[in-house]
């Protein structure tokens, strides 16, 4: 009896591993989501996680993906490289076939490289920087869009809703406001737009009235200004005090209702502000869906815009699998470079993705102050 | 008409310079002492008035411009008092340390001074409530325009920085100030206070930087704790330019430094307006090494 003890031991553990990964591999699809759950991004780290959970509830609930329910494992990153490089690690052993994630640009980079080794499908909710698809990475890309979409944006709003054809565009020297800067610039001059002003301000500055006489005098038809919402005030401010009548339209910097308090209601009254839609006005039946189910699950709607691209993210996961039939990141990958074109998103249509992983199109709207100093939706914005 | 547009644009910056520079000048007349506080106190002006027109519009319920009296008396009074307990502090034990220990220590109030605004108000933008300030201006030929707060500025900084001049040139006062500045010693000889006449230095050059925050914040409707940073070094640039311890040279100081970095705004770039305002001072001082109106040093030895 007993040389027959270590086969058959050998047999049983042989078996219950056989079961154990049949288990796993056949049964559930297991998708990964990373974010920031505490450290200084914790808010926007837990809409990640409400906004995924809520939606693999409801597919689940529905019967999963083509017969296979989603299981959804969530990690901490804190927002910060190390912890997210960690965890991307403990994901990949986990034998995810894709993850969503992570919050911020620095986050996602180390992680990124690690999901690429490991053939692992990956897409961001809400990292920016230019640099994260510049890599090569086959698997790897976003639902959001970059900066640059901003500046491609404002020069459209301007040309079709302002009707605009001679330009000015300020920035404050800050990495990110003279970068927007450009993009508009190379934009508005592709649109065949004039550019009758371009130049930047000394944020340090409290008295812009200079500048201010230089851009009342140069007759343009619109001014975009890219820099931050304090600066922005004070610009409304003195250029109404000194009886100019400059057209403003502000960047998503400029989005704080602190620069109505600095300008004051009667100079920022009318002017136009760039950015991102907030999740309520997505004005999309999709949008509205997830903001209604969001609500009446976690009692207030999502009040930022990467909580919805986060499910956005997941539905792209799903639809992919839905469409090919196949959990293989390869094939999931390829549809979306190449076959997923004009599907409906929770963010506005999903046209797609270029060779890099960037999606196509953008998300940005244009509001405007009203009257009592809220920032609204433009009745008219420009075709996408 | 841009350019007549500009000069007004530049005098009403250069005059806050030259109002804040005031307090630089009064202080380095008498003492020989370069008071780096002084930005400090004036932005104190600015977050003082903030509050008394906080509470003064909380309890009428509506911002009226009457209000700027009684806030203005009270800013004055209470920068011009922590004027003279700093000096009382952190200078006077200091007078016969050297040159190097006042400075250092002027430089210690001042940070104690703006960590004590952000800390207190909160690092975010002030903006001072509604319908205080008068709005609307005067139309001028060719669409140059001058608004009210602009003319009551320049009034109020002209009717400041005269009355100072009087005081100093035609009183018993101010003839002791002169004789304290140019002789500490010789005047105590002849009988002058000189720890008096130095407490009276430090009250009315922070009173009249208190004044200068007041009108500066009511000016642009908000500010946050760098104000004094901001102002307080172009205003001690506008002192050196002028003549420091010259209290005209100051009132020139300001009013060139403004025109020149408003024309170099307006006609070059703001990105290049402290490049060409520094050439400009540079070149003055290598010509004129003690300012514009600053006396002969050379003479004196």
């Amino acid at each position: 009896m007993k040389k027959f003890a270590l086969p058959l031991l050998a047999l049983i553990l042989t078996l219950t591993l056989f079961t154990a990964c049949g288990g796993s591999g056949g049964g559930t699809i297991k998708i990964g989501l990373q974010g920031p759950m505490t450290g200084d991004y914790a808010y926007e780290g837990k809409g990640f996680e409400n906004a995924v959970k809520m939606l693999v509830e409801q597919t689940n609930a529905a019967g999963g993906i083509n017969g296979k329910k989603v299981e959804l494992i969530v990690e901490d990153d804190a927002g910060d490289p190390t912890q997210s490089a960690l965890v991307a690690q403990r994901l990949v052993d986990a034998k995810v076939i894709a993850v969503i994630g992570a919050y911020n640009s620095t986050a996602t980079e180390p992680a990124s490289a690690i999901y690429n080794e490991a053939g692992i499908l990956h897409i961001t909710p809400s990292s920016t920087a230019v640099r994260l698809t510049t890599k090569g990475y086959p698997r790897f890309f976003r639902v959001c869009f970059l900066d640059d979409r901003q500046g491609l944006f404002a020069a459209k709003f301007m040309q079709q809703v302002m009707g605009a054809k001679n330009i000015g565009i300020l920035h404050d020297n800050s990495t990110y406001a003279q970068g927007l800067a450009e993009e508009t610039k190379k934009y508005a001059e592709e649109m065949g737009l004039t550019i009758g002003f371009y130049d930047a301000i000394n944020p340090d500055d409290q008295d812009f009235t200079p500048i201010l006489t230089k851009i009342g005098a140069a007759n343009l038809d619109a001014v975009f200004f890219t820099g931050y919402h304090s600066q922005a005030g004070l610009l409304l401010k003195q250029s109404k005090e000194l009886g100019l009548n400059i057209k403003w339209v502000g960047g998503n910097a400029a989005n704080n209702p602190v620069m109505v308090e600095i300008a004051g209601l009667g100079a920022a009254r009318g002017m136009y502000v760039i950015t991102e839609p907030l999740p309520k006005d997505l004005n999309y039946a999709e949008a509205k869906q997830f903001v209604a189910d969001y609500k009446a699950k976690y009692g207030e709607e999502p009040a930022s815009v990467w909580t919805i691209m986060a499910g956005e993210a997941f539905n792209v996961i799903r639809y992919a699998i839905e469409q090919t039939k196949s959990t293989d990141p390869k094939v999931l990958a390829e549809y979306l470079h190449n076959t997923m074109k004009n599907v409906n998103g929770l963010t506005g249509p999903i046209l797609g993705w270029d060779e890099k992983g960037d999606r196509r199109g953008t998300i940005h709207v244009a509001y405007v102050i009203d009257d009592k100093g809220n920032f609204v939706l433009n009745s008219v914005q420009p075709t996408p | 008409m841009q350019f007549i547009q500009q000069l007004i644009n530049g005098v009403t910056i250069g005059s806050f310079y030259a109002l804040v520079a005031l307090g630089y000048t009064m202080v380095y007349g008498v003492l020989k002492m370069i008071n780096f506080a002084h930005g400090d106190l004036f932005m104190w002006g600015a977050y003082l008035g903030l509050t008394g027109m906080t509470l003064l519009v909380g309890w009428a319920t509506q911002g009226s411009a009457w209000m700027i009296a009684p806030v203005a008396i009270l800013v004055i009074l209470v920068v011009a008092l922590t004027g003279v307990l700093v000096e009382r502090v952190a200078y006077r034990p200091l007078r016969s340390a050297g040159r190097l220990a006042p400075i250092i220590s002027a430089l210690g109030v001042a940070f104690i001074l703006e960590s004590l605004a952000r800390n207190l108000y909160g690092a975010k933008w002030q903006t001072y409530p509604s319908g205080v300030t008068p709005s609307g201006g005067l139309m001028l030929s060719g669409g140059v325009r001058i608004g009210i707060m602009q003319i009551a500025v320049l009034i109020a900084s002209f009717v400041l920085m005269g009355a100072l001049y009087l005081f100093v040139q035609r009183t018993r006062l101010g003839m002791a100030m002169r004789a304290v500045s140019l002789d500490a010693n010789v005047s105590r000889l002849m009988g002058v206070d000189v720890d008096r006449i130095i407490s009276v230095v430090f009250l009315i050059g922070p009173g009249l930087g208190g004044a200068a925050g007041l009108i500066v914040a009511l000016y642009y409707g908000s500010f946050d704790f760098t104000l004094g940073w901001t102002f307080g070094l172009k205003a001690f640039i506008a002192a050196i330019l002028g003549g420091i311890g010259n209290i005209p040279g100051a009132m020139l100081g300001g009013m060139l430094l403004g025109v020149v970095e408003t024309l170099a705004s307006g006609y070059i770039s703001p990105q290049w307006k402290d490049v060409i305002a520094y050439i400009v001072l540079i070149l003055i001082l290598l010509f004129r090494p003690t300012g514009l109106l600053g006396e002969r040093i050379a003479e004196k030895v």
